[in-house]
């Protein structure tokens, strides 16, 4: 056998291998798309990889039952002041713990360390008492503030930082004179672009998800994000009927994800090819 | 950029603001997990004037939402909703407001347990239900006319009255290539028949459960029921007809067209599972009859208390008042719900006589008014849930061959003292020393 063909050979392998992940990856997503279209009692009774005739149906279904531009005017909103939050106030975080020498740097760290492996369920009866006693429930202030403080983010920013920026790289503007906001915000910042740009990703799909606080800490229905409506929707029936229904919302609802992570790719690529070069 | 930021998040903190102002003003806000009380909401508006506010949660989290929220005392709410099971928990917390003046009123003109439900431990009234949900057996008329020569309820309840009946009608249903039920854990429904699951702080198990243990493996090992069980999609697909034997959680397209068929006979599920299978009958509505079975039972409903940290007490009360003890609009939801069995007694009885075309021209009303007031709610205890899970459990193990019987009920023992120690295991349990 020549040493063509054996390349070719395991390239027909390679190929054959990915495309058959490929589709394992896609098959879930299509079947919901293909739910969508599809009524309360078919899905009950079975699945199909070809679309059927209920999406008007579907549609009406969730017209008339919820507030879909709403819930998406909240979630977005949400969304984008967590992705907004998380990125900014966390690369000031971790470029402070990563270039400043101060007294109780290190303890600072250890102790964000140690918040990294709580759980976020487990603090959840607290916050709700604390959001309560700050009169803020039925408010959004409880659901975007905390993203302030992001130790998984700061932890992750903060070895990033370290990895691609030298020292040296900061004297420069120290002794043309700028001041420390400036530096951060000029030269810092653009460089660790496709760390926060990967933080982002994972701030907005995590904010765009969240159903249990929301659900909790929201009281009125108009200021519902679209997880818990979609929740409700599935509630507010036969859930035979609104089966179908919800797939169509979850499915119109994975569309800002899918835009945030174009979005944001091109960043995260940059980001892993720009450590390969040796200067 | 940094512009850009600043505006947003100016423009947010002004929403929120806003959002924080606006508040509850004399209009009654109630916190539910169906969609049925917006409806009466709507009517109550037009008759009254006075607006109500339904806020629907999803059941899965109801309960929680409910405890998180009126455990900070929150007055954000006046009206919210439980079923059976979960009112004790809201009692017990001091969530439901004392509805005493209504106890007599309740008494006389709502149904059977649907009054003893509502009750706290030491009796005081503090939840009212607008529907009942007696249970019932759910047969199919064309079937049974074929393999017994009639489709009479009482006959056909005769084939259901005790567990040994069950196992005989099950048997001659199964010479004739049908089965009787989807699958055993329709029995579950029996098994508080003649006494409570817990007496005097001891677990019973009686001539009865063991029946219904027995029944439960004979059915399952000689392959009497169709093994799809409820809430599968075989179990939707039974209703409308025959499906392959041995489905189970399968899906129906992927099964071999060569396989054997069956055809369920008969379900066993509260008032609302009558409505879930007439729904889904498509070519079958209308063959279905209604029967009473082993016992008389209930399951689910929704009840409806004033929160006790309300400031709108007095016109919470009276939409309460509204929606279950006003005949009109008993009579009202009876229609446009197609079909919710109300718990106002009068109401019942108008409708007594109405033939019921998705159930064979049955007088399905008058049935289950009558299946109601045979509900002996004495026999319901606060550990029922666990107990019957347990019980199930025990049985499912016996069914598979995992454990023999003396086994499986003495795990069921242990299941249900570890979750709860108080509760001792009789001398006279039908288990070895």
């Amino acid at each position: 056998m020549s040493e063509r063909m054996k390349t070719n050979f395991f390239r027909a392998l390679l190929y054959f291998a990915l495309i058959f992940l490929a589709v394992i990856c896609f098959i879930p997503f299509w079947l919901m798309l293909i739910n969508s279209t599809r009524s309360g009692n078919e899905i009950m009774t079975g699945f199909s990889l070809l679309p059927s005739n209920s999406l008007m149906k579907n549609w009406e279904v969730v017209s008339t039952n919820m507030s879909l531009g709403r819930g998406f005017a909240n979630s977005l909103l949400l969304a984008v002041l967590n992705t907004v939050l998380v990125s900014y106030f966390s690369a000031l975080t971790a470029y402070g713990l990563a270039f400043y020498r101060f007294p109780g740097a290190n303890v600072i760290f250890t102790v964000m360390l140690v918040f990294m492996m709580v759980p976020a369920q487990l603090s959840m009866l607290g916050f709700y008492d604390l959001t309560n006693k700050m009169r803020m429930i039925d408010t959004y202030w409880p659901l975007f503030l905390p993203s302030i403080a992001s130790p998984a983010t700061v932890f992750f920013l903060r070895q990033y930082t370290i990895s691609i920026l030298p020292r040296s790289v900061l004297e420069a503007p120290r002794i043309d004179g700028a001041g420390e906001l400036t530096i951060f915000h000029k030269i810092v910042m653009p460089v660790m672009v496709p760390g926060i740009a990967t933080m982002a990703i994972g701030a907005f799909i995590g904010s765009w998800n969240n159903y249990l606080l929301p659900m909790l800490i929201i009281n009125t229905p108009a200021k519902r994000t679209l997880p818990v409506m979609v929740a409700e929707l599935s509630a507010v029936r036969d859930i035979t009927t609104n089966l179908g229904a919800t797939y169509l919302v979850v499915a119109i609802s994975v569309v800002p994800i899918m835009i945030a992570f174009c979005f944001f790719s091109k960043h995260i690529i940059s980001g892993i090819g720009a450590g390969a070069m040796k200067e | 950029m940094k512009k850009i930021i600043a505006m947003l998040l100016a423009a947010v903190m002004m929403t929120a603001m806003l959002a924080a102002v606006a508040c509850a003003d004399g209009k009654i806000v109630v916190w539910t997990l169906a969609n049925d009380l917006k409806q009466f909401a709507e009517r109550y508006t037009e008759q009254t004037g006075k607006e109500v506010e339904v806020v629907v949660f999803d059941s899965a989290d109801y309960a929680t939402k409910i405890i998180q929220t009126l455990g900070t005392r929150s007055k954000d709410l006046d009206i919210f909703v439980g079923e059976p099971q979960m009112l004790p928990n809201f009692f017990e917390a001091g969530f439901a407001a004392d509805l005493s003046e209504l106890d007599a009123q309740v008494q006389e003109q709502l149904v059977g347990y649907t009054y003893e439900a509502g009750k706290d431990e030491d009796g005081v009234l503090r939840a009212i239900s607008y529907q009942a949900t007696p249970g019932s057996v759910i047969y199919r008329r064309d079937l049974a006319l074929e393999v017994f020569g009639t489709d009479d309820p009482d006959a056909i309840g005769e084939k259901f009255s005790s567990f040994s009946a069950i196992v005989e009608t099950a048997a001659q249903l199964h010479e004739a290539g049908y089965s009787i039920f989807g699958d055993t854990g329709a029995l579950r429904w029996f098994s508080i028949s003649s006494s409570p699951w817990v007496k005097d702080g001891e677990i019973i198990v009686d001539q009865d459960r063991l029946d219904y243990f027995d029944a439960a493996v004979e059915l399952y090992q000689n392959e009497y029921v169709a093994f799809a069980p409820e809430w599968s999609a075989a179990w939707y697909a039974s209703m409308a007809g025959a499906l392959p034997v041995n489905a189970g959680w399968n899906d129906l397209a992927s099964m071999d067209a060569g396989t054997p068929q069956t055809q369920v006979f008969a379900y066993v599920m509260p008032s609302w599972g009558a409505l879930i299978i007439r729904d889904n009958a498509q070519e079958n509505k209308g063959k279905f009859g209604v029967c009473s079975g082993v016992c008389s039972f209930f399951g689910g409903g929704t009840f409806l208390a004033v929160n006790e940290f309300s400031k709108n007490k007095e016109d919470a009360i009276d939409f309460i008042k509204f929606c279950t003890l006003n005949d009109e609009t008993a009579q009202w939801w009876l229609n446009v719900s197609n079909g919710d069995v109300v718990s106002s007694k009068a109401v019942l009885e108008a409708n007594k006589d109405y033939q019921n075309p998705s159930f064979g021209n049955q007088n399905t009303y008058g049935f289950y008014a009558k299946e109601l007031e045979k509900v002996d709610y004495s026999l319901i205890t606060g550990y029922d849930d666990t107990c019957k899970e347990a019980f199930g459990a025990a049985i499912v193990s016996v069914q598979e061959g995992k454990q023999t019987k003396e086994e499986a009920l003495k795990e069921f023992y242990t299941v249900v003292t570890a979750q709860y120690p108080e509760l001792s295991v009789p001398s006279d349990a039908p288990i070895g020393k």
